[in-house]
């Protein structure tokens, strides 16, 4: 670890007694503050050219208090005295105006009050990293699709830091800093005699992690193999649509897991919280236990600590504890626990919050948010072979592509970046313009092979949104190769259907 | 923090003189704004927010190099400012560098009233109850979002450009769900004033469409005759307008890439009856007068009866094709056309009543295949008269066939953003004769 909280802790520890001592003085049953920095760096290259290179540092506090049983919030980009105090009266006024329009007292629980300090692990700091470094790589990326077969590529490298201090009026102090780095491209290939076009988006998915993740993921040689792809995209057959099983690759079920498991297992949409944007969910609370979501080979995991996830921290934006968000959403096939922050355990009769809560800014409010969510294994030796063997006709899916969701979560449709036919058990050719839908609870009994341990793979998206005002959560979802039966297919490539 | 002009001026003449950069470009953007949530008619969650951010951009032998702090502080500005400097010479030479942008002519946008600025959350608590006490009123629950707030963005460059461009907006949405958990419904709206937002209306508008009582029916996926709402088309058009990208068509890698080479422009792939224009000085949705890049927004077809009349394009791809640079915009006004909504309805003799769409994402750029969900409020129409709910449906449509053949277009209203979408939009109701629903959802 080479690095250092680099915000002067004293100033922020100073900052938050002010803020807590002014919120008892006002009568707050309840107070807590998020103060920090969160450091980003975006560079874009494109083609031949290096086309923005951005860096920012982005301060501020939010106070949230609870008064007279209501809520009020605000926050400041200024980390100073004044503003604070500004603050803090403009969230007492808040929550008196609120509480006018509020049926009943807002309930929360005690959380355990903890001081400590959680820094991620991480060998080489990435904003150590020049900016000549990673201009130099992003060019090499474009160059490297574009010599193996794509017209234009498009190469970004995006690294953030959050750096908090969290303090409640029960005595929490807690000092956190994690990195995120994010490379991504897309390459595309283009036959202009035809109007024909292909883009393949790169598979090397954003991690909780430093310089040495960037180094080495094998950004370089990916754009050289996906320029060589989606230039084979252009002359890929269409895939035959139909219903059929399909081979799931961990760099596409992420996503599935993400948006039929991840947002309908969160108490805030179940309790109608999102009902007007990010939407409810089909999951309630009497099926605890009793749903079947899934076949028997479904277990599905919230897992803070998951080493190299963009979720993981060492406390949630509530101040709980990692280890209150290691739980089962779904236990072989079994609906077991919902997503919850503080205040909401208590509606559906559960013991207290499991450390679901995540603000995306220093100055925002904090909500419930996932953490790391992955699907476990299978214990039996099983690869991708084992898997193809089992399936007369089917397709194979690799990369995350469109994708849509009802607001329940219930009918979802999900594309991909690359299709492989798969013909009596065997792995066929590349086809292209396919999308799969489905229903999410049958989509998940119809789950009947897993791959093990070896092809599992921790992908995930650092741009999460849910809210109004919408915030921006990161979050990895880990998987192996995944086998469904009956899966419907569709063709989307009008052109060529 | 909202600054005024003379404030902005201020502090980018500070800072432009201490740029000892070959140029530098200043974007100071800020304000303050508030919103309060509620759900099954009751406050959940609010929050204030005062915010300010300066990009400070330095040009280095044909170089750029950008620092954002979020800072006021004088110490800060010219260390983000010092550091711009150092990240440029650091970089490659950009081949298709483009200086920063010298003087320009704005147009004069109508986005801000000051009446905003005076707004708390007393004000918002207001509207809420109004909304509350609309769908008590027809026996269904609320849900929603009400926000107000302030903006200011000001640009300025060492070629001597200055430009300042204030908004303001308070918004209402609200979800009504009925308490059978069946069906829902929804309205927004947005006003500049905050006195002519009529919450009360907006809540009504949403309970009418949940406040039903029979079973939806599950209709039968395929091609219907639809009639889209305002908030519908409006949501159609969005995508359409950020698929006209001139470097994307110039490359071939779009719809509106020529075969051979080249872009479709002045070619007719729509309607007549389809126009996508934007307008600083628009009455019902105007854009600011200060667009991506600092380019200018001026009144400009994209879409003008049917033919493609332009393509956004960012600064350098037009220095590099000697093209007007234009700006990428999400504010729009599809032009209206003179039949009701009622007349649209009453000429279907078996069709859908779409209000609202969700998740809309596009499924296959080349075609311009976008899939999505109805969402709060899909009604059946039989013999011309709304009949029943009907139960959600994905569906797959493309873009260029719904835009290329439509029936009948109603007059064009400001349709609800958000506040932090920044922009506004208008549209109208809209009939078409074939829409593709693929598949059905449970989803309420």
């Amino acid at each position: 670890m080479s690095f250092d909280v680099t915000l002067d802790r004293r100033i922020l520890d100073d900052l938050a007694d002010i803020a807590l001592d002014a919120a008892r003085r006002a009568g707050a049953s309840y107070a807590d503050i998020r103060l920090g920095e969160t450091r980003r760096e975006h560079a874009l290259a494109r083609d031949d050219r290096l086309e923005r290179f951005d860096e920012s540092r982005r301060c501020g506090f939010g106070l949230r208090v609870l008064v007279d049983g209501a809520w009020g919030f605000c926050g400041d980009v200024r980390l100073a005295r004044a503003a604070i105090l500004a603050a803090l009266e403009r969230a007492c006024d808040s929550a008196r105006a609120a509480r006018r329009v509020q049926a009943a007292p807002v309930g929360i629980e005690r959380l355990v009050a903890r001081e400590a300090t959680w820094r991620m692990p991480m060998v080489i700091d990435p904003f150590e990293i020049s900016a000549a470094a990673k201009a130099d790589l992003l060019l090499t990326v474009t160059s490297a699709a574009r010599a193996g077969g794509a017209d234009f590529c498009e190469a970004t490298l995006d690294c953030e830091r959050e750096e908090r201090l969290f303090a409640n009026s029960h005595g929490a102090r807690l000092l956190q800093s994690r990195t995120r780095v994010t490379p991504f491209f897309e390459a595309t290939a283009v036959d202009r005699a035809s109007g024909r076009f292909a883009a393949r988006e790169s598979l090397v998915p954003a991690r909780g992690a430093g310089w040495e993740y960037v180094a080495a993921c094998g950004l370089v040689e990916e754009a050289r193999r996906a320029g060589g792809e989606a230039r084979r995209k252009l002359a890929a057959k269409p895939v035959t649509p139909g219903v059929m099983d399909v081979v799931i690759d961990p760099t596409n079920l992420w996503l599935t897991i993400h948006e039929t498991v991840g947002h309908s297992t969160e108490l805030d949409r179940v309790l109608g919280w999102e009902a007007n944007f990010a939407g409810g969910s089909f999951v309630k609370p009497a099926m605890r236990n009793h749903l079947r979501f899934g076949s028997e080979l479904m277990t599905i995991r919230a897992e803070r600590s998951r080493e190299g996830g963009l979720a993981t921290i060492g406390f949630d934006d509530d101040g709980a504890p990692a280890e209150a968000a290691e739980f089962f959403i779904v236990e072989k096939g079994v609906f077991k626990s919902f997503q919850m922050a503080m205040g909401q355990a208590h509606h559906i009769g559960a013991p207290g919050s499991n450390g679901c809560a995540y603000a995306d800014d220093p100055t925002a409010l904090p909500i419930q948010r996932m953490p790391n969510i992955s699907l476990e294994p299978g214990s039996a030796t099983c690869a991708l072979d084992d898997l193809i063997a089992g399936i007369d006709r089917g397709l194979y899916v690799v990369g995350a592509g469109s994708w849509s969701i009802d607001q329940q979560r219930d009918n979802f449709q999900f594309g991909g970046q690359l299709f492989y036919e798969i013909c009596n058990g065997r792995l066929g050719d590349m086809v292209q313009g396919a999308a799969y839908q489905g229903r999410t609870l049958s989509f998940w009994n119809a789950l009947d092979g897993l791959g093990d341990a070896s092809t599992f793979k921790l992908c995930g998206t650092p741009y999460c949104g849910k809210a109004e005002p919408i915030q921006i959560a990161p979050v990895s979802h880990g998987a192996p190769l995944a086998r469904f039966r009956g899966v419907t297919v569709i063709a989307t490539d009008a052109e060529r259907a | 923090m909202f600054l005024s002009a003379e404030e902005a001026k201020a502090l980018t003449d500070k800072l432009l003189a201490r740029s000892e950069a070959d140029g530098c470009e200043i974007l100071l953007r800020g304000g303050e704004e508030q919103s309060l949530r509620f759900a099954r008619g009751s406050a959940t969650t609010n929050m204030a927010l005062s915010n300010f951010r300066a990009r400070v951009a330095s040009h280095v032998g044909g170089r750029v190099g950008a620092v954002e702090t979020t800072s006021l502080d004088e110490a800060a500005l010219l260390e983000a400012l010092e550091r711009s400097e150092e990240i440029a010479r650091l970089l490659p030479v950009d081949p298709d560098y483009v200086p920063p942008l010298g003087p320009q002519n704005y147009s004069h946008s109508r986005r801000y009233d000051a009446s905003i600025a005076d707004l708390r959350l007393g004000a918002l608590a207001e509207k809420v109850a109004a909304v509350v006490e609309a769908c008590s009123a027809r026996n269904v629950l609320s849900f929603g979002c009400a926000a107000s707030g302030r903006r200011f963005e000001a640009m300025a460059t060492s070629n001597g450009l200055f430009a300042y461009d204030p908004s303001g907006e308070i918004e209402l949405s609200a979800t009504a769900r009925n308490k059978a958990d069946n069906w829902s419904g929804w309205a927004g709206a947005n006003e500049l004033a905050a006195d002519a937002l009529d919450a009360s209306e907006v809540g009504r508008r949403a309970a009418n469409k949940a406040a039903r009582d029979e079973e939806p029916l599950d209709l039968d996926p395929g091609g219907h005759p639809v009639v889209f709402e305002p908030a519908a088309t409006a949501e159609l058009a969005y995508w359409l307008l950020n698929t006209l990208d001139a470097r994307a068509a110039d490359e071939g890698r779009s719809y509106f890439s020529r075969k051979g080479g080249g872009a479709r422009l002045g070619e007719t792939l729509f309607d007549p009856k389809f126009s996508l224009r934007v307008d600083p000085g628009d009455a019902l949705a105007p854009c600011g007068a200060l667009g991506f890049e600092g380019v200018p927004h001026r009144a400009r077809d994209f879409v003008a009866g049917g033919v493609v009349a332009d393509l956004w394009r960012s600064r350098a791809w037009a220095q590099k094709t000697g093209a007007e640079a234009v700006p990428h915009t999400g504010c729009f006004h599809v032009a209206g056309g003179a039949t009701t909504l009622e007349e649209m309805i009453g000429s279907v003799k078996r069709g859908v009543l779409v209000t609202r769409l969700w998740y809309t994402n596009m499924l296959d750029p080349r075609s311009l295949l976008l899939t999505g969900l109805t969402r709060d409020g899909n009604f059946l129409i039989e013999n011309g008269r709304v009949t029943r709910p009907v139960r959600n449906m994905r569906f797959n449509e493309s873009l260029a066939t719904l835009f290329s053949k439509i029936e009948a277009l109603g007059p064009s209203e400001r349709v609800w953003n958000a506040l932090r979408d920044g922009g506004a939009s208008a549209a109208p109701p809209m009939l078409v004769e074939r829409f593709a629903f693929t598949s059905r959802s449970s989803g309420i």
